[in-house]
Formats: C-alpha cells, sequence, structure tokens
C-alpha cells in the first residue's frame, strides 16, 4: 500500500487528537 | 418453520432492537407533549454524550453502511479519503457552529434551522428567507428518506426475506411512531443508542475479512495483486492499493466535498446544536464526534476493497457491476448467524438514526416554518399538527418508494448528493454570517441562498458534462464559493438594512 492510500487510516487518528487539543485550548 | 429456524437469532434482534426503539418513544410522550421547546429541541437539556453519538449515528445511513462501503470493491482502499474528508467538516461544523450556535440559537429562542434566520436577521424579507429555506428542507429530503427507506428494505428482503415493499413500510412507520410519540427527545436517545450500535458494527464489519481469510498478511497478499476485473473488464493488478489508479482524487474530493459539506449546513446536523445543556457538555462532544464519526467512516469506506480477499475472479467480476451488493455477499459468505444478526442490527441502526432526524425536520419546517408563518396558529396548535404533518410525510416519502419501485429511476444516489450540494451552498453563508458577521443582512442571506440553488443548478446542466477537464469538478464548489462571495458583498451593498444595534446585542449575548 502506498503512502496516500494509507495516510486516511493513520491521519484519521492524527485529526482526531489535533482537533481534542483545539478543543482543550478553547474557553467555550 | 423452516424459516424461523433459520433465522431466529436476526428475528430476536430485530424484534428486541425495534422493541426498544419504540419503548423509548413511548417512555418520552408525555414529556415530549408538554410545549413546542420539549417537542423541537428537547428543552435544550440534552447531555453531550448523547447529543455527540446522535451526530455521529444522524451523519451516517444505510447509504454509507451499504452503498459507500460497497464503493471501495470498485475504488480500492484510498476510498478512504472519504472518511477524512467527512470528518474534517464534522471538526469544522463543531468547532466553528457549535457553541455559538447553541448560544445564539436559545437567547433567540429558535427552535428550527428555518426560523434562525428569521429571528437573527429580523425583517419581513427574512420570514421569506424562513419560507425559502423551509421549501428546499421539503424538496431535498424526499429523496433522501426514500433512499435510506429503500436501503433497509433491501436488507429485510435479502436477510430474511421480507417482500421488499413491505419491509420499506415497516422500516418508515416503525420510525414515524417513536418520532412522532417523542419528538426531539426520542430522536435523539434513540439515536444514541443506535449510534453505539454503528460504531461496533463499523469495527466488526472491518475484521471480518480478516478473519476470513486467516490474517493481516494473508488478506494483504491477496488483494495486493489481484486478477479481478474493473467495471469494464481490465485487470485491477495492483490497483487497490495504489492511490489514484482506479478513482482519480478529484472524483473522491468532488463526492467527499458534497456529502462532507452537509456537516455544516444540513438542519438534521446542526439541530443537534440547539439541544445541548451546556458547555462542559458541548467540550465533551466536540472532541468525541470526530472519534465516533472518524473512526466508523475510515473502517467502513475501506471495507469493500478487503473484500476482494473474500471472493473469487467469477463472484467480484458479479458484484463489481452493483456494488451495493458487496456488504450483504460478504455476510452471507462469512455465514455466521450471530454476526449476521448484531450487523443487520447496524444496519437498521444506521438507516433509522438518519430517517428519525428528517422525519422531525420535515414535521417542523411543514408546521412551524410554513404553515405557522402564512397562517399564524395558537401555540397549543403547533405539536399536534407537527405529529399529523410527519405522519402525512411518511405515507408520502412511502409513496415514492413504490413509484420508484415500479419505475426504477437510476440516479437517486446522485440526488442525495446534489441535494447535499445543495444545502451546503445555500443554507452555510447565511449561517455563518449570522453567527459571525454582525453586518451581514437579510438581502445578503436571501441572494446567497437562491445563489447557492442556481449555480448548482446551472453548473450541472450546462457546464460540467460539456467541457473536458470540468467533469470532475462537483457542482457544490463553484455553488459553495460563488455564494459565501455573494452573502458577503451583498451584505456590504446593503449595510443599511443590518437589524437595530439592540437586536444584534441580544444576538451576539452584549444585552
Amino acid at each position: 500500500m502506498d503512502f496516500w492510500t494509507a495516510f486516511p487510516y493513520w491521519g484519521i487518528l492524527v485529526l482526531i487528537a489535533f482537533n481534542a487539543w483545539l478543543v482543550i485550548r478553547r474557553d467555550i | 418453520m423452516d424459516y424461523l429456524q433459520e433465522n431466529y437469532f436476526t428475528l430476536l434482534l430485530t424484534f428486541l432492537y425495534v422493541g426498544g426503539c419504540l419503548y423509548v418513544g413511548w417512555y418520552f410522550k408525555r414529556q415530549a407533549a408538554q410545549g413546542v421547546a420539549d417537542y423541537y429541541v428537547a428543552k435544550r437539556k440534552i447531555p453531550g454524550w448523547v447529543v455527540s453519538l446522535a451526530f455521529f449515528s444522524t451523519s451516517a445511513s444505510t447509504n454509507t453502511y451499504i452503498g459507500q462501503a460497497g464503493k471501495s470493491f470498485q475504488f480500492g482502499l484510498s476510498w478512504a479519503w472519504m472518511g477524512l474528508i467527512w470528518t474534517i467538516f464534522c471538526i469544522i461544523s463543531w468547532q466553528l457552529l457549535g457553541p455559538r450556535m447553541r448560544a445564539q440559537t436559545a437567547r433567540l429562542q429558535s427552535f428550527t434551522v428555518p426560523d434562525y434566520f428569521h429571528l437573527r436577521y429580523q425583517s419581513n424579507l427574512a420570514k421569506y428567507i424562513r419560507l425559502l429555506s423551509a421549501f428546499i428542507i421539503l424538496f431535498a429530503t424526499v429523496w433522501y428518506m426514500a433512499g435510506i427507506a429503500k436501503g433497509c428494505a433491501v436488507v429485510l428482503e435479502t436477510v430474511l426475506d421480507v417482500p421488499y415493499l413491505w419491509g420499506a413500510a415497516a422500516i418508515l412507520f416503525i420510525t414515524c411512531a417513536y418520532t412522532i410519540w417523542g419528538g426531539m427527545y426520542s430522536v435523539l436517545w434513540t439515536d444514541a443508542i443506535q449510534g453505539i450500535i454503528m460504531f461496533g458494527v463499523a469495527i466488526l464489519l472491518l475484521l471480518l475479512p480478516f478473519l476470513f481469510v486467516g490474517g493481516v498478511e494473508e488478506l494483504f497478499t491477496s488483494i495486493r495483486q489481484t486478477e479481478h476485473v474493473t467495471k469494464t473488464g481490465e485487470p485491477m493488478g495492483n490497483g487497490l492499493v495504489t492511490f489514484g489508479s482506479l478513482v482519480s482524487f478529484l472524483y473522491i474530493l468532488g463526492i467527499g466535498l458534497s456529502i462532507g459539506m452537509k456537516q455544516i449546513s444540513e438542519p438534521k446536523n446542526l439541530i443537534r446544536f440547539y439541544s445541548i445543556d451546556n458547555a462542559k457538555s458541548m467540550r465533551f462532544a466536540m472532541i468525541w464526534t470526530p472519534v465516533f464519526l472518524g473512526i466508523s467512516l475510515v473502517c467502513v469506506m475501506g471495507l469493500g476493497a478487503l473484500v476482494h480477499g473474500m471472493v473469487t475472479a467469477e463472484e467480484a467480476a458479479y458484484l463489481i457491476q452493483d456494488t451495493d451488493k458487496v456488504v450483504g455477499f460478504m455476510l452471507a459468505k462469512f455465514d455466521n448467524k450471530l454476526v449476521s444478526g448484531i450487523c443487520v442490527a447496524g444496519l437498521f441502526a444506521a438507516g433509522m438514526s438518519s430517517l428519525a432526524s428528517v422525519i422531525i425536520i420535515i414535521g417542523t419546517a411543514l408546521v412551524k416554518d410554513i404553515w405557522h408563518v402564512v397562517l399564524p396558529m395558537p401555540e397549543d396548535k403547533l405539536i399536534p399538527r407537527t405529529k399529523w404533518a410527519m405522519l402525512a410525510y411518511c405515507c408520502a416519502t412511502f409513496g415514492l418508494v413504490w413509484a420508484l419501485h415500479l419505475y426504477p429511476l437510476a440516479g437517486i444516489v446522485e440526488l442525495t448528493a446534489f441535494a447535499g450540494a445543495v444545502f451546503a451552498a445555500s443554507f452555510f453563508p447565511g449561517i455563518f454570517g449570522g453567527l459571525y458577521l454582525r453586518w451581514g443582512t437579510d438581502a445578503g442571506a436571501l441572494a446567497s441562498m437562491v445563489t447557492g440553488m442556481v449555480v448548482n443548478v446551472v453548473w450541472r446542466a450546462f457546464f460540467r458534462f460539456r467541457f473536458a477537464g470540468l467533469q470532475e469538478v462537483h457542482e457544490v464548489i463553484p455553488a459553495f464559493l460563488i455564494s459565501l462571495l455573494v452573502y458577503l458583498l451583498v451584505s456590504r451593498l446593503t449595510a443599511r438594512r443590518k437589524p437595530a444595534e439592540d437586536h444584534l446585542q441580544l444576538v451576539f449575548g452584549e444585552a
């Protein structure tokens, strides 16, 4: 499996972690 | 008797599941009848974890678990980019719209998305924006409802031999019953239960090809180089694991945007923000909704490609012609009653959660945003009439499913994606501007709404398929960009139509 085919499978975890970091920083 | 022996486990699970949904509806019947705030938005008192799961289960439907999962049988593992694109829009929706939408709709006493336009822009023209947006909802949603009812009916027919039209009627009217009884309370709580089932089933579905073949390495060995053919009869070779081989990235981007952008614009998603009980719950939902949605979608979107490891070349040549059959075929091939029963419950959950969400949106749009605006009615008539409107619309949808059964229409999936593009281009600018821009005006919102519809239709009818190179540029891209630009431009040009300052102070929480 090449890099760009595999990307969404691990990219989703990075995206979720990044989103959680953004939410934690906000004062809702 | 053989039928019962053959299907007892699936039947038992199905009855338990349907009984559970109906019980939830009945349980909230009295509470939901207390007033419009209860029936329409569950009095804004729903915990974050329930709303989070409900947002996820509403966003994914049988179209996702059957249609999109099957697509990767044709397009390979890179179809999972769809899941990534959808999750990006889920995050944008919660980060950009969630907290502000909850706050503003509570301050304005808004109960539906069309009435938000009216209350935020506060003018006679805004009344017409409310009416127009309600009509867009009615037209765009009927195809979606018919598509889901069809998807569930196919599952019932293939797994339990229930005649197609009986299956469609059962799904529509069972969902209609618990939605009518418990209003938004039952929609959200059943959605949450369905979300848990769907999350588990997405992971289970992904595991099946690996279990069938006997391991990760074994499965990847068989799909890395395959003799199976594409739809046009060419050998796939290493296409299933090679980016851009079986489908172009532009095509993935177009479909991904048109469906993914529903999450920043479609009323059944946005109405979720209205019901959250407090800021702590909002924070929980902002973190966890992308987890539920993202992981489920990535599991499901790559599933079809993995099924190549389970089927023979002849079976693959048959399935490639109708990829909607891939998931059902995989379950039949795996041949385990327990697994099939659980997965069928998951597919029902996917269909019914989305169906219930749109049924209540339709009822509220018809009664509160059209009937009540044209011919105002006493407050105590709103809920009973909303219930009748929901029942009438379910009957009309069943009529459409029946008609489509007699006279099949090929492009129903395309129509659903097109409806998503109309929502994204027509609703997002007016909502985003309402939430963030004090200088946004009613004229800007109306102009962008009309522009969104017109550009969608014109691009699709006159540009997309007439010029080489534009075929894969989905209409949502030009329509969204142009309508957003029109909102900003017209709002600037009609600055004097801005609502009064004391109203804006209420909207932005400065009063």
